[in-house]
């Protein structure tokens, strides 16, 4: 694995609690630091609170207690502050969720005309660069439905892309996807992994998680169960419930 | 897709053979046996008629209450769908207040009947409102050519604050149900169009305008067209506060003339055509939405 230099600490989550109405205790008094340019992958077993966790680090979910201090500024109540980190965070979700009624190149456009208040030759060059690092320039004025699963996440990672976030943070953005149309949006993944984007990524795929994370967190029941390097986990996870999750996907 | 090719079936034949020997009884029944004289040679005249002191062709009551219904119609589908899209968002906002807002004026309006409505509007509105906020006097106080205009856009000064009234009146029910429709349709985008475009950094009013309604708009369009329908038939509903539009024309011809059935008739035919325009208008509104999205 490439070597690659560490800054400070982008984001900083301080013992955050998440309970949802129904009462389901989600997050669980959950702390950790990132820094910037690290890549953290999430895994642990489906309702352990991986995805909410992810969630509640643009603001998607409302915390109960705690804090999360992204690139110094803290994700509270305050509107500007919230809309800061929006325009800082990006996200990639499972479902995709282009915007149907546009054609793909308009749905990288979008925030970068509205948001950064950028102009159309402006934001067009910036989109078209973007199309073409995940490898979809020939679809640019197409429908998202005309697009396959795999082209339609490469396209959401490019509309994440264009607000140039400092985090990118990814929903298990492979788990919708034909097993065939999984490495063409590892890859774009993984590219953006070396170049030194900070990534946080709930996953099931451990190859990606071995070949460019430098951190892997084990969650269950909203806690974190296990930390360590991806060659921790796969060599000698210390937890036997880490133990037992590893064996029954690997 | 799963699709049956069509067939005539026997039963087909047979209820379509009763169906027209029904039709042709009924018409006889009509015509050999009706006490009723039919005078249809009178209806041309109430549409059009010859104005010997200017020497022109003149629309005559049913035709000038054609173009009041067209007018009121107009006016009220824009105002409706003005209040429709307000209360409508306001009931999808997360505020509390808001959603109240919303919820109040469609519960309001949908549990009582129109007729009713109508007349708390003209008692109040028109009979005390207008003449507070001084409508007519305004009216009539503009030059000759802007009065000109205001009547072919609205009304003639005369009947100015009456046709408001009941503008506002089909306006503000057709509203109610438009809200409905509104808020269903926001309601019926997946979650995840509001995350994403929350995620980029858009605001509120950005992602609805940019993302949810737009989308949310091509959804609604056939129940929002059936409403536009509605707006033009509930018009008729306005003559009952002597506002002259087609209904209410009608009815003056009647009392004057007897000739009852061949102005209902007429009426009925141009009621007819105007909502089949609209619909096959909507029609081809969809196709053409349908087709951007591929």
């Amino acid at each position: 694995m490439p070597f690659k230099a560490k800054g400070d600490y982008i984001i900083v989550v301080e013992h955050i609690n998440k309970t949802f109405a129904n009462g389901v205790k989600a997050v669980v008094d959950f702390t950790t630091k990132i820094h910037r340019g690290e890549v953290v992958v999430i895994i642990g077993p489906s309702g352990s609170g991986k995805s909410t966790f992810l969630r509640c680090l643009n603001g998607l979910e409302d915390i109960d207690n705690g804090s999360i201090i992204i690139d110094d500024i803290p994700l509270n109540d305050n509107e500007k502050n919230r809309l800061e980190i929006r325009k800082e965070v990006g996200m990639v979700f499972q479902q995709f969720n282009l915007f149907p009624h546009m054609i793909v190149l308009d749905n990288v456009n979008l925030a970068q005309r509205r948001v950064r208040n950028k102009s159309k030759a402006e934001a067009n060059a910036m989109s078209m660069d973007l199309l073409k690092k995940v490898g979809i320039t020939d679809k640019a004025s197409n429908y998202p439905s005309q697009l396959s699963g795999g082209q339609q996440q490469r396209v959401a990672i490019a509309r994440a892309l264009a607000m140039m976030p400092k985090v990118m943070l990814f929903d298990e953005a492979t788990s919708a996807l034909d097993p065939e149309m999984i490495g063409e949006v590892l890859d774009v993944m993984k590219d953006l992994a070396r170049e030194g984007m900070t990534m946080i990524c709930v996953t099931h795929e451990m190859g990606f998680a071995r070949e460019v994370s430098d951190r892997v967190i084990f969650m269950e029941d909203g806690k974190i169960v296990e930390v360590g390097t991806a060659e921790h986990f796969f060599t000698a996870p210390t937890e036997d419930r880490t133990k037992l999750f590893l064996s029954q996907i690997l | 897709m799963y699709r049956r090719k069509t067939r005539i079936t026997m039963l087909d034949v047979v209820v379509t053979t009763l169906l027209i020997l029904l039709t042709a009884f009924i018409v006889y029944r009509l015509t050999m046996k009706l006490n009723y004289k039919w005078n249809w040679s009178i209806i041309p005249r109430y549409l059009y008629f010859f104005d010997e002191s200017e020497g022109r062709w003149r629309a005559n009551v049913l035709m000038q209450g054609f173009y009041t219904t067209l007018r009121l119609t107009i006016w009220s589908t824009l105002l409706a769908m003005f209040f429709g899209f307000i209360a409508g968002i306001l009931r999808t906002t997360p505020r509390l207040f808001n959603r109240l807002v919303g919820r109040s004026y469609v519960e309001l309006i949908r549990n009582v009947p129109p007729l009713v409505l109508i007349f708390i509007f003209y008692f109040f509105v028109s009979a005390q409102i207008m003449p507070l906020l001084g409508v007519e006097d305004f009216i009539r106080s503009r030059s000759p050519g802007t009065q000109k205009i205001l009547g072919y856009l609205f009304s003639a000064p005369e009947l100015f604050t009456a046709f408001l009234s009941g503008m506002f009146t089909i306006a503000v029910f057709q509203g109610a149900y438009i809200t409905e429709i509104v808020r269903a349709g926001i309601q019926s985008l997946s979650r995840g169009q509001w995350e994403a475009s929350y995620a980029l950094g858009l605001s509120w009013r950005q992602q609805m305008t940019y993302i949810i309604l737009p989308q949310a708009l091509k959804r609604v369009l056939p129940p929002l067209a059936n409403e536009f329908i509605n707006t033009l038939k509930y018009s008729a509903i306005v003559s009952v506060i002597s506002i002259q539009e087609l209904t209410f024309q009608a009815m003056q011809v009647m009392a004057a003339t007897y000739v009852t059935i061949e102005v209902w008739l007429t009426v009925t035919a141009i009621y007819l055509v105007m909502c089949m325009l609209l619909s096959l208008g909507v029609q081809w509104l969809e196709h053409r939405l349908a087709r951007s999205e591929a």
